[in-house]
């Protein structure tokens, strides 16, 4: 909420929050004009999930992850995906429950967990190669270090992938090593995937749910914001067996009751449109990735053109940056504020290019360890990221 | 469990640990779960659930495809976590209006995703354990369930029925609190009280009197108001909604929640908000940033567009708030006048689109079940949408457990709706009664 006033500002290049400024596909746009004119899908539809997405979810989903999936019973619509980590949370946790986070995580997890009454334990991603990173693979977990976090309190424990900021797709072999933990421990994974779609060359995304015996302990949450660049939509689904969806359900009904009628409808027609061609590279899910990939890889240029050091993206929309290279001089500014902080106000003040801090994806313990980093988004038009190359071209031309 | 065991059987296994948290016990049975599901199955003529079936209103759906069309493709991507500006400014200057008092639209109003999410961040963000909230019965049924989703204890207080003394038709202004027994109910441990005017389901009007009661109470106790305003415009035969937040000493209590669906008759889109001291606000804004954080921008855009040409029309007999009441009139009086013909005793609401009746005489149609564990309307309610197409809701919904058994010869019905609805329920009900007549 912080960062999002200060970039508000017409005149900052907003490559800070994760929004997009590209259009959505034009049938997503007119699936919705088309809803306004039908009068029941004005009114009340049903609590759980409107009947024609839900199915169509259940269609998509039964082909992602190999199993059937029904609808009224396995899924529920959310308020975005935000809404479904919400009630997921308020679900299944409650005081005394520990639930481990990974470091650096989406900003919600913690006081979302707090909320519940249960105690966050971090575990950070660490880099490989002595802090020389250049893609977002180098960042991994250590064994060890995991399987020390679980004890008989774990309830849970919060995956995202492909992961938001650092833009790592967790891999098959890492994921059967947060999987084992899971059975062993009897704990929960709390999935969130809402960049599933999003995945650049080379690397696949995998759903932990799908590994053996993951299902029955495995909530999966989705975005249409993230699918079908409507962020503005504000819906989301979590999917799941039905023992555990059923207590989602009961916080859904018992908070907001029912998500709106006409954006679901449109939701599920824009789906049907996709799931029909779901095998085809012009599916939306598969040609936004690659449309991202090529910003992706021009937003990595620039960066490193003007000295600043990008972490490659797996997957995602976001890419983080080491902008120690620089050795902006910030110790005059004497507020108590981590490094990436206080340089990310510089930028937008001097620079007129707004980012968000990487400090504010840690917590209190790691801080330290990431405020050499910032995070950008590269969801934007061409137009924003021609803004960003020029100011990028003439970072080094002005001083302070 | 161990993978030594039988690879298959251990690895479908369900987590053996407790997985639901604490917070949903006694909460997860749901009315609306069941009779929606039942009214979707057996259904001819739909007078349960409320919201209407004839369509928004023209300017409202326009607003919609407008929005969409003006080529801004941002109204698909979030707006201010708060409510999107020119929807919280509008409605801070229609509540300035009516409040009689200066509102910051970023201060004083929060969006949320119906009057339903309102009032969830109220009692997240008011209610703690061990505080005791006040519910006037009876009560739209979600107050109870998230009063203890929020670890409070509900304290209930009954409406009770003063019929007339010369025979005429009850009305909802007959059910009236007991001075001494609200005042009884009022503790250290009060944190709040739940009001609902005009009420769902009696259709009850508070009047100045009945309100300056409360406020009285609250003042004197110190206790937060929650006031759900949601049917503010549908009030009948000239009567006046008053809003308690206008009332001395009240406005730094009180927090306001009104609901789009039900001023602009679009219940689908979700939107709602609340109006209030920043004090409290403040709070509430924290509940929502860590639950849902957006709400939907489009239907946001739309619903400020709708505010905007009703300040404009504001009083005047283009208003849909003029209008909208002057037609639900003519359904409740027709409704009213169906009921009373066949011996269904209608309670004449003052206000919203229900009303409740009396279905005493069409008992011998569904005997009582000595030691059922379902109350007596209830079991009317499902017998008459599986035989008679028509849908309702058991009035003791709208109850606690405890006062369940009080109140089982009553029936919730919706009057939002088409003439040809409410004829086809007349129907119905005419057939009945000759049925009835004949055997």
């Amino acid at each position: 909420v912080e960062f999002t006033k200060v970039a508000a500002d017409p005149s900052i290049v907003n490559l800070g929050q994760g929004l997009p400024d590209i259009s959505p596909p034009s049938y997503v746009k007119e699936a919705l004009a088309k809803v306004a004119a039908v009068d029941r899908l004005n009114q009340y539809t049903r609590g759980f999930g409107h009947p024609s997405l839900v199915k169509a979810l259940s269609q998509v989903y039964e082909k992602a992850c190999g199993r059937k999936i029904d609808p009224l019973t396995d899924i529920l619509v959310t308020v975005g995906a935000y809404g479904s980590l919400f009630s997921t949370i308020q679900a299944l946790i409650e005081e005394g429950d520990e639930v481990i986070i990974i470091e650096p995580f989406y900003d919600s997890y913690e006081p979302m967990v707090k909320m519940a009454g249960a105690k966050p334990v971090f575990i950070p991603l660490r880099c490989k190669n002595y802090g020389n990173s250049a893609s977002s693979a180098d960042w991994v977990l250590d064994p060890a270090e995991l399987a020390n976090k679980f004890n008989s309190k774990t309830k849970a424990i919060i995956l995202n992938t492909p992961h938001n900021p650092i833009g790592k797709v967790f891999t098959r072999e890492e994921l059967q090593v947060i999987a084992d933990l899971c059975i062993k421990h009897d704990t929960l994974c709390i999935s969130d995937e809402v960049y599933e779609w999003l995945v650049y060359k080379g690397n696949k995304h995998i759903k932990i749910a799908t590994l053996p015996g993951m299902w029955e302990r495995t909530v999966t949450i989705g975005s249409a914001g993230k699918t079908y660049s409507v962020t503005g939509w504000k819906l989301g689904w979590s999917i799941g067996p039905e023992y555990l969806i059923k207590h989602l359900q009961v916080v859904h009904q018992n908070t907001l009751y029912t998500c709106p009628t006409p954006l679901q409808e449109a939701l599920a027609q824009a789906f049907w449109i996709d799931y029909k061609r779901m095998d085809d590279p012009d599916c939306y899910f598969h040609s936004l990735s690659r449309e991202l990939e090529s910003k992706r890889d021009r937003m990595a240029q620039l960066l490193k053109e003007a000295g600043l050091k990008p972490v490659i993206p797996d997957g995602g929309y976001f890419m983080i940056v080491d902008v120690s290279t620089l050795n902006v001089d910030l110790s005059d500014v004497d507020e108590k504020q981590p490094y990436d902080y206080k340089f990310v106000k510089w930028m937008i003040a001097s620079k007129k290019l707004s980012a968000i801090p990487l400090s504010a994806f840690c917590g209190p313990e790691t801080k330290k360890q990431f405020e050499k980093y910032i995070r950008f988004c590269f969801i934007k038009k061409d137009s924003t990221l021609d803004a960003a190359e020029v100011i990028l071209k003439n970072w080094n031309k002005q001083t302070g | 469990i161990k993978a030594s065991n039988s690879l298959s059987f251990s690895l479908q296994a369900k987590m053996s640990r407790p997985v639901r948290a604490r917070r949903l016990e006694g909460i997860d049975k749901n009315i609306w779960v069941e009779f929606v599901k039942l009214a979707a199955t057996y259904s001819k003529v739909n007078l349960g659930q409320g919201f209407p079936n004839f369509p928004a209103p023209d300017f409202l759906t326009e607003a919609f495809t407008r929005a969409l069309s003006g080529g801004n493709h941002m109204l698909h991507q979030y707006t201010r976590a708060f409510g999107h500006p020119p929807l919280v400014k509008v409605l801070a200057q229609f509540f300035e209006k009516l409040l009689g008092r200066d509102l910051d639209p970023m201060t004083n109003v929060m969006v949320t995703v119906g009057a339903y999410q309102a009032l969830f961040c109220c009692f997240q963000a008011l209610v703690d354990e061990g505080d005791e909230v006040i519910i006037i019965e009876p009560f739209f049924d979600c107050y109870e369930p998230m009063v203890k989703m929020a670890g409070g204890t509900p304290v209930f207080v009954p409406l009770r029925p003063n019929p007339p003394k010369d025979g005429k038709l009850m009305s909802s202004a007959d059910w009236q609190l007991d001075p001494a027994e609200l005042a009884s109910k009022f503790s250290k441990q009060t944190k709040a009280i739940v009001l609902n005017s005009p009420n769902n389901p009696l259709g009850k009007v508070f009047s100045h009197g009945e309100l300056g009661l409360i406020a009285e109470l609250c003042v004197k106790h110190d206790v937060l108001c929650i006031s759900d305003e949601v049917y503010e415009w549908l009030v009948y035969d000239g009567k006046q909604h008053i809003r308690i937040a206008s009332l001395q000493g009240m406005w730094d209590r009180t927090v306001i929640v009104g609901s789009a669906g039900k001023t602009f008759s679009a219940t689908g889109w979700k939107v709602g908000w609340v109006v209030g001291p920043d004090r409290l606000l403040q709070h509430l804004r924290t509940v929502h940033q860590n639950s849902v954080y957006h709400c939907a921008t489009i239907a946001q855009e739309a619903v400020a567009q709708g505010f905007q040409r009703e300040l404009m029309l504001y009083g005047k007999p283009e208003s849909y708030f003029v209008q909208l009441p002057k037609e639900l009139q003519q359904k409740r009086d027709w409704l009213v006048q169906s009921l009373d013909s066949v011996g269904m005793k209608p309670i004449v609401p003052e206000g919203t689109y229900f009303l409740v009746a009396d279905i005493s005489q069409f008992k011998s149609d569904v005997p009582d079940v000595p030691n059922s564990d379902e109350p007596y309307d209830y079991r009317f309610a499902k017998w008459m949408v599986k035989n008679k197409g028509l849908a309702a809701i058991p009035l003791s919904a709208f109850y606690s457990e405890a006062h369940k058994k009080n109140y089982t010869n009553f029936i919730r019905l919706c009057f939002a709706k088409e003439e040809a609805t409410l004829k086809a329920a007349n129907d119905i009900l005419q057939k009945w009664k000759q049925e009835k007549t004949s055997s």
